[in-house]
């Protein structure tokens, strides 16, 4: 029997879980967050998405705004990002204007925040696909995720629907190859996730915890390869530094 | 040798031989190795014993370099699980070696049959090249094909110290298809190739200041632009992205209900829209520079 999907909570449902009373002070505008809270009664800054929406030049910047923010006025504040975001509209607009740099922008700002001593955690709580979870995400040092939130580059179905292979080839494959299933689970078995939190577990703990033991070395080949849901990067990368050495 | 073929459309390889200084370079994990995309393999699609991607270092004006040229050919030039390794790996010899990594760029992004861990290897690859950066390692993106740089691979080449383009060149996150699909053919006709490339074309992007240079179509004028950027560096600083988010909500609040690329054009100094449409990548940086 297929296991139920567990429900999408709201986005304040989902701040107040995470920072309880603290996170009062995070704004919601646009289904952008922003602002200060608290983890384990240390101030951390919080910048982030809600509501699946998407991502554009203005949300970009609103992010990055703040992130330059906290850089400027709580030096080595950790910063915890939350994605819930079906990622960039496809707008001709938008592209025009350079959606990319815009994108390129908010990660230069993540990277001075990481250089400043800034701690950089993701909580993916909801929706964590394609380019929204490229943009700022997945540049952490350490990325979590919601049992109940959608993390991958695509579904199946959409899979299929661009690659013309039929989704139930797919769907057998993925049963062997982590990489083409959807979802929290999966995307830790690739070493994208550091480990999924259910809605049983305590997260404002679970989250003073990711702080604590935050490193800026990206570990994401190793554990793929250690959970072996990614078995060839770790080897092929090792293998371009090794002859790259001779 | 190649003079007389345009740069787009060399391949991958005579790209890299192109720029190269004569036979200084190695490639890295060459196709004898045999390093195949095992999804591609399960799905019973064609394998490529570079899975798309050839790297190595080289010599530019007797300079080191590491160097990579990805396969548009190949499923589009997008990244899979081995082809965005051996990026991430290239990347990361370059911050450890203190040498500057060029990249010339062909790619849609992720390849969808090999799903996550393409996305993966993209944020990877972004991290290496932001260590390069902050070891001012100068790293390079060149952008001069039609299949350009898209999905998460744009994003990855704004990541880059500096970008080349050529007016052939377009850079994005989403094509036209897929926004035609989305918004409707009466917003974005994507078979309309003058508004395509005036939206993510070289021209544009060089306008509004997203590409650093804008050269000609030939291997000389892109290895001359390489060149001009070996020994500099953009560095990640306080004062760096205060002024680049100042100009991003400029342009955000002087175009952002924009729809017409001219007016765009136009307002960044070009007058005469044919002759600018018609000018080669370097004639049009002078006119918008001169204002004609």
């Amino acid at each position: 029997m297929k296991k139920p999907t567990p429900k999408k909570p709201s986005a304040r449902a989902v701040l107040a879980r995470l920072f309880g009373a603290s996170a009062k002070d995070i704004a919601i505008e646009k289904s952008v967050l922003t602002g200060y809270a608290a983890v384990d009664g240390k101030k951390v800054c919080v910048i982030g998405t809600c509501d699946g929406t998407y991502i554009d030049n203005g949300a970009a910047l609103h992010l990055a705004a703040h992130v330059i923010q906290c850089i400027e006025r709580a030096p080595k504040t950790p910063i915890v990002m939350l994605v819930d975001s079906a990622g960039q509209e496809p707008n001709r607009v938008a592209e025009m204007l350079g959606l990319a740099s815009y994108f390129g922008h908010l990660l230069a700002c993540l990277e001075l925040a990481r250089r400043k001593g800034h701690k950089l955690i993701t909580v993916a709580t909801g929706q964590a696909v394609g380019g929204a979870f490229l943009c700022y995400g997945m540049f952490a040092d350490r990325i979590y995720a919601l049992d109940s939130a959608s993390v991958g580059l695509m579904p199946i179905a959409a899979m299929s629907a661009v690659t013309k292979i039929p989704a139930a080839v797919l769907e057998k494959l993925s049963k062997t190859m982590p990489s083409l299933e959807f979802g929290a689970a999966p995307f830790a078995l690739l070493g994208g996730v550091e480990e999924v939190w259910s809605a049983s577990d305590d997260l404002p703990a679970k989250l003073a915890a990711a702080i604590a033991a935050s490193s800026t070395e990206d570990n994401r080949a190793e554990l793929g390869k250690k959970r072996g849901g990614r078995k060839l990067a770790l080897d092929i990368r090792k293998k371009v530094l090794a002859e790259s050495a001779r | 040798m190649t003079g007389a073929i345009l740069f787009h459309e060399l391949t991958a390889r005579q790209r890299i031989a192109a720029l190269a200084d004569a036979g200084s370079f190695t490639e890295l994990l060459p196709p004898p190795e045999r390093l195949t995309s095992p999804y591609l393999a399960q799905l019973g699609i064609p394998v490529s014993f570079d899975d798309g991607l050839v790297i190595g270092h080289a010599r530019i004006g007797g300079k080191k370099i590491y160097l990579a040229a990805q396969v548009g050919q190949f499923v589009g030039g997008a990244v899979g699980e081995i082809h965005g390794a051996k990026l991430t790996g290239l990347f990361k010899a370059a911050a450890r070696d203190k040498v500057p990594c060029v990249l010339v760029i062909e790619s849609g992004g992720v390849r969808l049959h090999e799903g996550s861990s393409g996305e993966i290897a993209i944020a990877e690859t972004m991290r290496a090249i932001f260590e390069c950066r902050a070891l001012k390692v100068p790293t390079i993106a060149v952008i001069a094909t039609d299949i350009g740089a898209f999905g998460g691979i744009g994003i990855l080449s704004t990541c880059c110290d500096f970008r080349i383009m050529t007016e052939h060149g377009r850079l994005g996150i989403s094509g036209p298809i897929v926004i035609e699909k989305w918004m409707g053919k009466k917003a974005y006709d994507s078979a309309n190739r003058a508004l395509v490339w005036k939206t993510s074309g070289g021209k544009t992007k060089y306008l509004l200041g997203d590409a650093d240079a804008l050269v000609h179509d030939t291997a000389d004028a892109v290895r001359d632009g390489i060149s001009k950027f070996l020994g500099k560096s953009s560095a990640v600083s306080l004062t760096s992205v205060k002024s680049r988010q100042k100009e991003l909500e400029k342009r955000l609040k002087k175009f952002g209900a924009t729809s017409d690329p001219n007016a765009v054009w136009k307002s960044m100094g070009v007058r005469d829209i044919e002759a600018a449409s018609l000018a080669s990548g370097p004639e049009f940086a002078a006119l918008a520079k001169r204002g004609k």
